[in-house]
């Protein structure tokens, strides 16, 4: 959590493991243990550049039985607001690094009896802790990753280790497409869906699973993407009594963050809720981005998640 | 001893037809049987799939001798079925479930006992809130755990009853367990022996 401890850790390896993902292999660096976490956990790196401070999540990839070290790969945005490219370009093995303590929202559910896992391209990573933690295998389970070829997939051979019943790969380069009615459509009772990928890639399974009639307590979604830029916007903080701006490569947290407030946070993608804010008052229109609060709240415009949301106002006051 | 008041109770609304849904499973007993025709009444009103994916498992009231298409008289429905007593009822509905696909949606209605009986049956196939809607109509009596002995007293109407595995008075609580689909009842006497409340009936 923000403000809160963050662990120090120390890069023990780097590897390109396709030609746009580095898997980083972080350790302490007195070579103690690090703090468990269950798979679907992320955690939020925290990147001092010159010019800014970067606060990305990623998955952990790695087993979670294993505390030596966590497991995390970067994909190289096209469009970076520089902490893909910090990551890719600026650390080296030994590079000294903090992050937040593991936080879950995208865990297994505990009494499931199936497990369906969907992922596309980069959005592979939290399965891989999952599909450490599936307790020996007693619930079914299985993994549908559509990626661009073999050469972009990520990880293959952990998941080519596994049986091949469990793990199905789709690549585009050779037109082969997830048919999610199809998969959707056969599930026994009691399965519940994960999916991870680029935003457009989870929205067809989340339509597909309303489709087949699936309720949404069985559909469980992660993404992260980067927080939208926008115009530049003034922001009054009453609490704490100071006016700040907020460029437009940054989010309101940032910003926020920048000018030395803290506000609580676990996700920074909007989904988690924990950095909801409260608006006192605003003379323009919020721009919510998140997928946390309800179309009521965000259309009453009493509260915004400043980790994603804008606004586009002359004057905003926030009780923070 | 907090007695009433206890948010572990369930709350049951009236039934209504889940468009969400892809299948349709309908349990009922006895005078449950009103809320099953009003929401049959809703699936008239969907598309003919909707009728085609509805399932009804129903338990007649003792001396209603009807036949089961009038009962619930909407052609096209996958199925219905009548059962002389809700175990044969549960028993094919667990079957079912264990055939069933996700998009299922269950509609209980009945007394309270028989739809925390059905309930416990869809917690093993993992069914969430979002998936099971009940009515509660016809007695209100309940099954109740003793806390001592753990036997369970069926068809308890007042406020304290006699535990029929242990033979204890038990105060009747509205702690209520989705697993054991029972209010648990505590001791009633146990700080002065022999001095128990007046035994009202109020599970009527």
């Amino acid at each position: 959590m923000s403000g809160g401890q963050t662990i120090e850790v120390v890069v023990k390896a780097i590897e390109q493991v396709t030609p746009l993902i580095k898997h980083f292999q972080l350790a302490s660096p007195r070579g103690e243990a690090l703090p468990a976490f269950s798979g679907g956990s992320h955690v939020i790196v925290v990147m001092r550049g010159e010019a800014r401070v970067h606060r990305n999540p990623y998955s952990l990839l790695s087993a979670p039985q294993n505390l030596d070290s966590y497991e995390i790969a970067v994909r190289r945005m096209d469009e970076s607001r520089g902490g893909s490219h910090f990551m890719h370009d600026r650390l080296r093995v030994g590079s000294q690094l903090e992050i937040a303590h593991p936080v879950n929202l995208f865990g297994l559910d505990k009494i499931a009896r199936k497990h369906l896992m969907i992922a596309g391209g980069i959005g592979i990573t939290p399965f891989l802790a999952q599909l450490e933690d599936l307790h020996g295998g007693l619930v079914p389970y299985e993994l549908h990753y559509s990626v661009r070829s073999a050469e972009h997939a990520a990880f293959l051979a952990r998941l080519q280790a596994r049986e091949q019943e469990h793990v199905h790969i789709y690549y585009d380069s050779e037109n082969q497409v997830i048919d999610f009615e199809g998969l959707l459509s056969k599930q026994p009772l009691g399965t519940h869906v994960y999916v991870c990928g680029p935003a457009g890639f989870i929205g067809r399974v989340l339509d597909a699973a309303r489709g087949c009639g699936w309720s949404p307590s069985h559909v469980h979604w992660e993404q992260f993407s980067a927080p939208p830029t926008g115009d530049v916007f003034q922001v009054q903080l009453a609490r704490s009594m100071k006016k700040i701006v907020v460029p437009q490569d940054s989010t309101l947290l940032e910003a926020i963050e920048a000018a030395g407030v803290d506000v609580p946070y676990l996700c920074r993608g909007g989904v988690c809720g924990f950095c909801q804010s409260k608006v006192i008052e605003c003379d323009g229109e919020l721009l919510h981005y998140d997928h946390f609060l309800s179309d009521a709240e965000k259309a009453g415009g009493k509260t915004i998640m400043p980790c994603v949301s804008r606004a586009r106002a002359n004057h905003l006051v926030l009780d923070l | 001893m907090l007695i009433t008041g206890i948010k572990s109770k369930p709350i049951y609304a009236p039934l209504r037809f889940d468009e969400g849904g892809r299948y349709h499973l309908m349990l009922g007993l006895g005078v449950g049987r009103e809320p099953l025709r009003r929401v049959l009444d809703e699936v008239r009103d969907q598309q003919a799939l909707a009728v085609a994916r509805t399932e009804v498992l129903y338990v007649p009231a003792a001396g209603d001798t009807g036949k089961a298409t009038d009962q619930f008289a909407l052609p096209g429905l996958a199925a219905v079925c009548l059962f002389g007593n809700s175990n044969a009822l549960l028993e094919d509905f667990r079957a079912r479930l264990g055939r069933s696909l996700m998009g299922t949606r269950l509609y209980v209605a009945g007394p309270e006992s028989f739809i925390g009986m059905a309930m416990k049956v869809a917690l093993d196939f993992n069914l969430n809130k979002d998936e099971i809607r009940a009515e509660e109509c016809g007695t209100l009596a309940r099954r109740v755990r003793c806390i001592h002995c753990r036997a369970i007293t069926e068809d308890v109407k007042t406020n304290i009853a006699q535990c029929i595995g242990c033979g204890l008075w038990l105060l009747v609580r509205d702690h209520y367990s989705r697993r054991l689909a029972a209010y648990m009842g505590v001791m009633a006497d146990a700080e002065a022996p022999g001095e128990l409340p007046e035994i009202r009936e109020v599970f009527l």
